[in-house]
């Protein structure tokens, strides 16, 4: 039995197979994140279900069948897990932690000071670029893809990089007062033109990229090639197009609340 | 993934003194860039693995997909021919190289692709009749030959060619069974002689740098 999704060269069969190490992830982030959020006003029942959703897409990420696809056999079903763990999971699990985050993320000590250093802007966008660009390179796939540890190191950077990533954004500790909401919205779209140019690889290259993909016993009609450009379509519009939906409701969030404070300022009546 | 065995090295016949300078920064740039095609002092290696001691091309007959004689030797003298074993039923070698091989050879100009023949033996007779032989290959290339024979045929032409003969494992309840079969494909060239074989994981990028090469290099009778 396996315990992580790894490519493995063997027939893909729709018969369900166990992870138990994506299970046991699952149950201590699903732990740690109930601590975290436990007690928690009604009030922000709404963010705290928004990190119950990020886990869950966690785990249709990681198990079967999209984690095992995604490992030996399918090059867009990478695709669509890396944006499931860096795009949709990891934003998710830090909006639910945010409305408790002030009572229980440490703000002094060796682990505040950590986390302040992973979690600054330029430090998150350059380890969470660093880890997309490395993980997608050629011979760093197909050396990891094919062992359980390989495989679990690829995805727990993508985790792991991702919540650094997006935590300057959504969590308000550290504080940041310089890192307002204009920066932040350039900051998430320069941090993501790296993770851009890498789609735009797949989908222009005249060969596939990656051996173990090339080489997977075949289970659609794509052909390996067919399926990189898929990747990289699903990574440059899926992934444009969640980050776009998410700059243009902070714009616009921002924009209400100035007007808002402009009302009352001016003491007109509200909309 | 490469295999470390020793590759087989081409002259590159196009290349004088006056050339060299004059494209030098070009070549350096292309050098920078080039990934997978190894170039030591103007000669370029094949990324098969070379054969020990060169094989001739085999003489048998078989039947094809429109159920004729198919005389290998006669058929394919001269030409430079991709020639393996595998069966239709294949989960992952067979689909993989074919689809592979194909690749390499779209990319290659009409009159070159042309020139070339893919020879495919079923190690599966009792599965593979001419017609689902034919279906199958039809997926990749339509010119793609397909041969049979009984398979007392097959294992000895397999015997000849160095290779151990398929291994059917025994039907599932269902009647399903896989069969165990060499994986290489063997290039024979003009002269009629195999030098070079290609294991499963030849890659596409392979196929494109060395089916030209194969086709045009300069061989010693």
């Amino acid at each position: 039995m396996q315990w992580w999704c790894s490519a493995q060269g063997t027939r893909w069969t729709w018969e369900w197979r166990p992870y138990p190490g994506v299970w046991l992830l699952m149950l201590l982030i699903a732990v740690t994140y109930y601590r975290l959020t436990h007690g928690a006003s009604a009030a922000h029942r709404h963010q705290t279900a928004a990190g119950w959703c990020g886990i869950v897409c966690l785990w249709l990420a990681l198990d079967w069948p999209l984690g095992a696809l995604a490992a030996g056999y399918l090059a867009s079903a990478h695709a669509v897990q890396f944006l499931l763990i860096a795009m949709i999971a990891a934003p998710l699990l830090l909006v639910g932690i945010r409305p408790s985050a002030p009572r229980t993320i440490p703000t002094a000590g060796m682990g505040a000071a950590l986390l302040g250093v992973a979690t600054h802007p330029v430090m998150a966008a350059v380890f969470f670029n660093v880890v997309t660009i490395t993980t997608h390179v050629t011979g760093v796939v197909d050396t990891l893809m094919v062992s359980q540890w390989g495989a679990f190191a690829i995805d727990a950077l993508w985790l792991l990089s991702a919540l650094c990533f997006w935590w300057p954004t959504i969590v308000p500790v550290p504080v940041r007062p310089r890192f307002h909401t204009l920066w932040q919205i350039l900051y998430l779209f320069l941090g993501t033109l790296f993770h851009t140019a890498i789609a735009m690889v797949m989908l222009i290259t005249d060969l596939p990229l990656y051996r173990v993909y090339e080489l997977a016993p075949p289970m659609t009609g794509l052909s390996s090639l067919e399926d990189l450009h898929i990747a990289g379509g699903i990574m440059e519009l899926a992934g444009a197009g969640i980050m776009l939906g998410i700059i243009t409701w902070r714009f616009f969030r921002w924009a209400n609340r100035l007007e808002r404070d402009d009302r009352r300022t001016l003491s007109l009546p509200a909309r | 993934m490469r295999m470390s065995i020793p590759r087989l090295v081409v002259p590159d016949s196009n290349a004088t003194p006056a050339t060299r300078v004059r494209y030098l920064p070009v070549v350096g740039l292309l050098l920078l860039a080039a990934c997978g095609t190894a170039t030591e002092g103007g000669v370029r290696t094949l990324h098969g693995v070379a054969l020990p001691h060169p094989i001739p091309r085999p003489s048998f007959v078989l039947r094809d997909t429109r159920g004729e004689r198919y005389d290998f030797r006669a058929r394919t003298a001269g030409q430079l021919t991709l020639f393996f074993f595998g069966y239709t039923h294949c989960p992952d070698v067979c689909p993989v190289h074919l689809a592979n091989i194909e690749a390499g050879l779209e990319r290659l100009p009409y009159t070159d692709r042309q020139r070339i023949r893919v020879v495919f033996v079923t190690t599966d007779p009792a599965r593979d009749t001419p017609t689902v032989i034919r279906q199958w290959l039809d997926a990749f290339d339509p010119a793609f030959i397909g041969l049979s024979g009984t398979e007392a045929e097959v294992d000895t032409l397999q015997t000849r060619l160095g290779l151990g003969a398929a291994i059917r494992s025994p039907a599932t309840a269902g009647g399903s069974y896989t069969v165990g079969h060499a994986t290489q494909v063997f290039a024979f060239e003009a002269d009629d002689s195999a030098r070079v074989v290609y294991p499963f994981g030849t890659r596409q990028a392979d196929w494109v740098h060395d089916l030209p090469l194969l086709l045009h290099r300069p061989l010693s009778r």
